[in-house]
């Protein structure tokens, strides 16, 4: 691949005002729409097998139904009314069974950070399910002092955990080329959030893994809450070849950017063939418990005094949810330049969804905090994201500028911005399109 | 000695009243008149409204649950959330209300606390303080509800507001509220040996022992309780018969 150049300026003429038929990226849906029941749009990208994401990859979107309805509130109906708790309940307690270990060995791995959903699914398995759940953790980019306490908290709350830190350097670099050609700094971290679990099931003869809610409650095709385990096609692939990491494949990273196969292996997917032979199941515990976010933060804080963070988090009003990682602020904003949804819309629908705000209340946080630039660790990101000549000899001949600045980083920014999402005026960037402009719409009941 | 007032405390938000936990996750509750109306007839020596939206929304929403309070409750009731100036300090009195208690708008516009204190007098202006833990012995004020910081340091702004006309402090642990796990007794004996305008302790309390701790090693004039009384784990009534019983002042209540 060529060199990395310095972003240029883009042409505004493409974001004009007026434009009547603009350009739209990353495979959207042209027209822009908001649940009338939460505030999500339909520009909100279903969950993507990472290994496969490189530039030209086209987002599928989540589905509204004739009524102008997302899939993630018709599920939540679902979970509601139709779906018989007693029976899932069931259901889990006979697959714990199943798999419990009487020789006080490990008989499932619940992977997670220590925040309030994998605090609540491994202190429940063992608790209530009498499961021996090693719990495994993938670490963020940079802890937060409350991340942190958290998870050592959760561990304290009577959970073993074996924490997995991949190398600096490289994580950086990856997050760097994620960024710069995906915009996209969360996806490292993602790699293995999604495959640590699986590989270190086969690597301690585990066969059960629970993660938390399946990604339909958030609007993954609704088909796919009627399984209760996880497509293999998020952590596992057998050929190398057609892996990408940070956009850029295996062989080039290789060749160019001064990584080996070792440097390379915690972000590898894990291996189909050996999960099938030892008959590794990766379950959802949302598949059998009714999930509320809200009750595992009561929960969290009441079994291991979980501690929300002291401030709110950039672009959300939130202060319990995903709180671990300081470049996840940097991560929804992305989002947001590139889907037009940021944080506070994530977290109001999911809050609209299970009750616990109205609608109303939903729009006016949404206006008042997405899309808000997250401030409070900018410097620490930037420089975590500057690939130095001393630190990476080999990678920082690979960029025209290996140092990232506030201003590299703003106009990286405008090159991921839709043209269909967004309008420059006056020197500034607005939303053609936003859940508080809309008129008040009846809800159908 | 001084009698220790027992406050009900309702957090307010559009049609609900809600209850969280660090002022975050906040749950429906119910109808915030039942509740309180089931609250004045346990005993409550006072009523206290939040409204946590209110400054979201740029306006408050209380007005009209306090007019109706105001018809069939009779102790006083002090109102919070979203009064941003005299005029509408000036319409909850009018509606009802007996105090207004005021943080995020103080914090940006200090005068207003002399503004509403010379107007109704200091009795009516409840300078109201989420605090944070930030070091040992020191604590941050936040403003709305609980989710911004200010880099101001409580005590400082305690004397500040108190100086400027403050008549009452409601000071609310952000670490402690709905935990359960008992008041933040160094934060509220900081500030109460600071000023003498009464003190009231608010956040954490989770069984009536917490009480007698935060009277007794606190030295706070009244204490708001929420989560105790909402998840119906105890009532009033009990709570003032342990405070009696462990020699705590209350104001004598015949139950009809």
């Amino acid at each position: 691949m060529n060199i990395i150049s310095y972003p240029s300026a883009v042409d505004l003429s493409r974001f004009g005002k007026e434009q009547t038929n603009p350009d739209v990226l990353y495979g959207l849906p042209p027209e822009v729409k908001f649940c009338r029941k939460c505030v999500i749009s339909n520009q909100r990208p279903n969950s993507a097998v990472e290994y496969q994401h490189t530039k030209e990859t086209k987002k599928k979107t989540i589905n509204f139904d004739e009524n102008g309805v997302c899939d993630a509130c018709n599920f939540t109906e679902r979970k509601k009314h139709s779906i018989d708790w007693t029976e899932r309940d069931k259901q889990l307690r006979e697959l714990c069974d199943k798999f419990r270990k009487p020789d006080g060995s490990y008989d499932c791995i619940v992977p997670g950070s220590g925040g309030k959903d994998s605090f609540y699914a491994a202190h429940i398995l063992k608790n209530e399910y009498g499961m021996h759940p090693l719990t495994v953790t993938w670490a963020p980019h940079i802890y937060t002092q409350w991340g942190w306490k958290n998870f050592q908290s959760w561990i304290h709350a009577g959970l073993d955990n074996y924490l997995m830190t991949p190398n600096g350097r490289v994580h950086r670099l990856l997050t760097r080329l994620s960024t710069e050609l995906l915009f996209h700094p969360f996806q490292a971290f993602m790699f293995g959030q999604k495959s640590l679990a699986p590989k270190m099931a086969l690597l301690f003869n585990i066969p059960l893994v629970f993660y938390g809610e399946n990604e339909a409650e958030y609007g993954n095709p609704i088909t796919d809450t009627d399984t209760a385990q996880r497509d293999w096609a998020y952590f596992s692939a057998s050929n190398q070849s057609q892996v990408f990491l940070g956009g850029v494949s295996v062989s080039d990273l290789k060749e160019q950017f001064g990584l080996d196969q070792n440097d390379l292996q915690p972000y590898l997917p894990a291996d189909p063939n050996q999960l099938a032979e030892k008959k590794v199941e990766v379950h959802y515990l949302g598949y059998y418990l009714k999930w509320h976010p809200q009750s595992c933060y009561y929960y969290a804080v009441q079994h291991g005094g979980f501690q929300a963070s002291p401030e709110r988090t950039p672009g959300t009003y939130s202060k319990y949810n995903s709180i671990d990682d300081r470049i996840d602020d940097f991560h929804y904003y992305t989002t947001g330049i590139k889907f037009g949804i940021g944080r506070a819309s994530y977290d109001a629908a999911q809050e609209i969804r299970s009750g616990d705000i109205e609608r109303e209340e939903g729009v006016a946080l949404v206006k008042r905090f997405d899309h808000e630039f997250p401030e409070r660790f900018a410097d620490e990101i930037f420089h975590y994201l500057s690939l130095s000549e001393k630190e990476f000899p080999i990678a920082s001949k690979m960029f025209e500028q290996p140092i990232m600045d506030r201003v590299y980083f703003q106009l990286l920014t405008d090159h991921f911005r839709s043209p269909h999402l967004w309008y420059h005026e006056n020197g500034e960037w607005k939303l053609r399109h936003a859940v508080w402009h809309e008129k008040k719409v009846a809800v159908t009941p | 000695m001084r009698k220790i007032r027992l406050i009900a405390r309702l957090d307010v938000k559009g049609p609900n009243l809600i209850k969280g936990v660090h002022l975050e996750g906040l749950r429906v509750i119910g109808s915030p008149s039942e509740y309180a109306q089931r609250y004045y007839q346990q005993g409550a020596d006072e009523l206290l409204y939040m409204d946590c939206v209110a400054s979201l929304y740029g306006r408050n929403n209380l007005s009209h649950i306090v007019e109706k309070s105001a018809q069939n409750i009779f102790v006083p009731i002090t109102v919070g959330g979203g009064i941003r100036s005299v005029e509408d300090a000036t319409h909850l009195l009018r509606c009802g209300a007996d105090k207004v208690a005021v943080n995020t708008a103080v914090v940006a516009n200090p005068d207003l606390i002399t503004d509403i204190a010379r107007r109704f007098g200091s009795q009516c202006m409840v300078l109201s303080i989420e605090a944070k833990q930030i070091a040992p012995g020191r604590w941050e004020v936040y403003t709305d509800n609980g989710r911004e910081r200010t880099g101001l340091d409580v005590i400082d702004w305690v004397k500040k507001g108190v100086s400027l006309g403050a008549g009452e402090i409601l000071l609310t642990s952000v670490d402690r509220e709905g935990t359960r796990r008992g008041f933040d007794i160094p934060l509220v004996k900081a500030v109460t040996q600071e000023v003498s305008v009464p003190v009231i302790a608010s956040g954490g309390m989770g069984t009536p022992d917490h009480l007698i701790e935060v009277v007794q090693n606190g030295e706070s004039d009244a204490v708001a309780m929420a989560d105790i009384l909402h998840y119906q784990r105890t009532t009033i009534g009990e709570i003032r018969r342990v405070a009696e019983s462990s020699g705590i002042e209350v104001r004598r209540y015949e139950s009809s």
